[in-house]
């Protein structure tokens, strides 16, 4: 009976190295494109890399054109990050600690702008961001603010869904005890409240950065050049060069190793961030 | 969903689902934009007017709030 | 507690921010869209011309196709992943070694960036360099090509999307059946229940929500689906991956005639909505209609 149950199981592990295969083959892949020169392409496909050849990456890392983008991509996710988990923050604090009418349904609002497919907004935030969101000469369209505010629509109510639970955690009674002693809001909020949410804090803000990262359909119609980003630049490579396959590998794998790094440090709130929280992953 | 958006106790409507006044009314809404849709596709062209479906939309509105 | 002033004083640059790019622009896209408006045209002006761009559009042949490709890919990209994915949780329920190892890596495809699975997928199958039709021609002799065949485009995109999204499926209903009772199962068993009976009137009752909340997650997040695709086939051959999104973005969008693109983009927004209504009514409104945390 046990030789039987240990068998059962080393046919489970055998069956998810086979899932895990087909996960991660098309990684791997991409990986192979990328260090392949480009005549080597249209040959026998080989399974298994004979040598490396960096000179696709060296080609994108001196082009000056995507060293912008990457630029713009970094500082961007970064600075939305950073606002989104600081506004959701302050939302959150007043969405647990105080008795504000209808809070309900602004929380339930906040998460719905999440919900809304975002072509569906390509057309109206284009027109609003060309035309009427502007200050003089300044427009917010294909500017870097522009986009770090486009993209709250999306992340803010993310901030705002993550933090809530946190902040709901911590006991109200601290806040209280500060206030007798005399502390002022901001204090508290900063030196009682943050402190002790500091985990789901970093999470949120790793999350939201890579989903800003990843963010491609609103940059590609909301940026021409200043501020256009490095997923915008890949599909720029596909459209004018159909030829340049070892480029564009090079430029999806840039795009793709801060999301690993991300992934391996929070992978478990993944699955709960991407399902609302519907599902504890 | 929130204690203010939950109407008082009242009598079950004929909807399947526990209503307020706002959910009624965005039902309303829904199929108000689904029928003049509907209707502008395959009974427009034959001549009736889209006034006609924008009229039983407003009837249904006020039975459905009123009753649902 | 202290004052209300504070707490909206803190609520307000959320809100600020999400009226000015969430709300504001919603109602601009329904103002815009009972208008004729097209700046690069002979009048530049808007014209108020009631539903004209709505009575339009019902009758686009471009537009109820591409949303009739959609349904048609959410469909058997929704119910694959679905099936996949319980097939695997169920998997994942054995006790073998490396599981947590296996979790994570199957975890990995959710945080990539829709437009590098798309960039993958386009290197892995565009006839000349992909690996994927080298194989089946040297195989079994099929040639793949989704730059011309319209079954094989759409086919792709399902197997994208599979790919993509099944560990999503999977690890939901893994945290559902993790957190089964395991005495009505053993009762059953003991009842001398067989596989199917236990299923159908046991597990699937019980993991019952969170099947019901994965599903409408998916289905939503499928119908938004464009970046992928956008890289992959760019929407062809001719409209077979021309998705409502994809649509926007290709067809509608650069067209610069604005009334009647507002006007597809609010029936796209309010096709979003109703299903998003139905998913609020089916998961949250039979619960005990608390707070919606």
């Amino acid at each position: 009976m046990k030789l039987m149950r240990r068998h059962r199981s080393w046919l489970s592990v055998l069956f998810w190295i086979a899932i895990s295969f087909v996960t991660l083959f098309p990684i791997y892949w991409l990986f192979v494109i990328s260090v392949k020169p480009a005549v080597e392409l249209f040959s026998t496909p080989e399974l298994l890399l004979r040598n490396v050849y960096w000179q696709n990456y060296i080609d994108v890392l001196n082009n000056p054109t995507l060293r912008g983008y990457m630029l713009n991509s970094l500082i961007i996710s970064s600075c939305n990050a950073v606002l989104v988990t600081t506004l959701g923050f302050l939302a959150c604090y007043a969405l647990t600690r105080f008795d504000l009418p209808g809070k309900e349904s602004i929380f339930f609002w906040t998460i719905t702008n999440r919900m809304a497919p975002p072509a569906v907004f390509l057309l109206p935030l284009f027109l609003l961001l060309t035309q009427v969101y502007r200050i003089g000469d300044f427009k917010l369209a294909d500017s870097r603010i522009g986009m770090i505010l486009v993209y709250c629509t999306f992340n803010l109510p993310f901030a705002i869904w993550t933090l809530r639970p946190t902040l709901d955690a911590i006991p109200r009674e601290l806040d209280e005890a500060a206030y007798v002693d005399g502390a002022s809001p901001w204090t508290v909020i900063s030196d009682i409240v943050f402190p002790l949410a500091r985990p789901g804090v970093a999470v949120t803000l790793i999350l939201t950065w890579v989903f800003a990262w990843n963010e491609y359909l609103l940059a590609a119609t909301l940026t021409n050049f200043n501020a256009r980003t490095l997923t915008t630049g890949l599909s720029e490579y596909v459209t004018t060069t159909g030829t340049a396959w070892g480029i564009m590998a090079a430029i999806s794998v840039f795009t793709l190793i801060p999301a690993l790094i991300v992934f391996s440090l929070v992978q478990k709130h993944i699955v709960a961030g991407l399902t609302f929280g519907a599902v504890k992953g | 969903m929130s204690e203010e958006r939950k109407s008082k106790t009242r009598q079950p409507g004929f909807l399947p689902i526990e209503t307020n006044w706002f959910d009624r009314l965005f039902i309303a809404a829904v199929i108000w934009v689904a029928l003049s849709l509907f209707w502008m596709r395959f009974l427009e062209p034959l001549g009736l007017s889209v006034w006609i479906s924008t009229v039983i939309s407003v009837v249904l509105a006020v039975i459905i709030v009123k009753k649902g | 507690m202290h004052s209300k002033k504070l707490g909206w004083l803190l609520l307000a640059p959320t809100l600020l921010i999400l009226g000015l790019f969430g709300i504001f622009p919603f109602l601009y896209v329904v103002w815009v869209s009972f208008h004729e408006w097209n700046p690069f045209a002979a009048n530049p002006a808007k014209i108020f011309n009631w539903a004209a761009n709505y009575r339009k559009l019902v009758f686009d042949a471009q537009f109820l196709a591409s949303l009739g490709v959609t349904m048609a890919f959410v469909f058997f990209a929704v119910v694959s992943e679905v099936i996949i994915g319980y097939l695997l949780a169920q998997a994942f329920m054995k006790d073998f070694p490396g599981r947590a190892f296996f979790r994570t890596i199957h975890t990995l495809p959710l945080i990539m960036a829709p437009i590098i699975v798309g960039s993958i997928w386009k290197l892995m199958t565009t006839p000349s360099i992909g690996i994927i039709p080298y194989m089946l021609k040297h195989t079994v002799g099929f040639d793949l090509n989704i730059g011309t065949s319209a079954v094989a485009a759409f086919a792709i995109t399902v197997i994208m999307d599979i790919w993509h999204w099944t560990p999503l499926v999977t690890l939901t209903l893994i945290a559902a059946l993790v957190s089964l009772p395991s005495e009505p199962f053993e009762q059953a068993q003991i009842d001398g229940a067989n596989k199917r009976q236990i299923f159908w009137h046991l597990t699937l009752p019980m993991i019952r929500p969170a099947l019901i909340a994965t599903v409408f997650i998916r289905l939503m997040d499928a119908m938004r689906t464009v970046d992928e695709v956008l890289m992959l086939t760019g929407g062809g051959p001719g409209s077979a991956t021309r998705y409502v999104g994809v649509h926007i973005f290709r067809e509608v969008f650069p067209r610069t005639n604005y009334g009647y693109g507002s006007a597809v983009s609010v029936i796209v927004l309010y096709l979003t909505i109703v299903i998003c209504w139905l998913l609020y009514v089916s998961l949250i409104a039979p619960r005990t209609r608390k707070g919606s945390s």
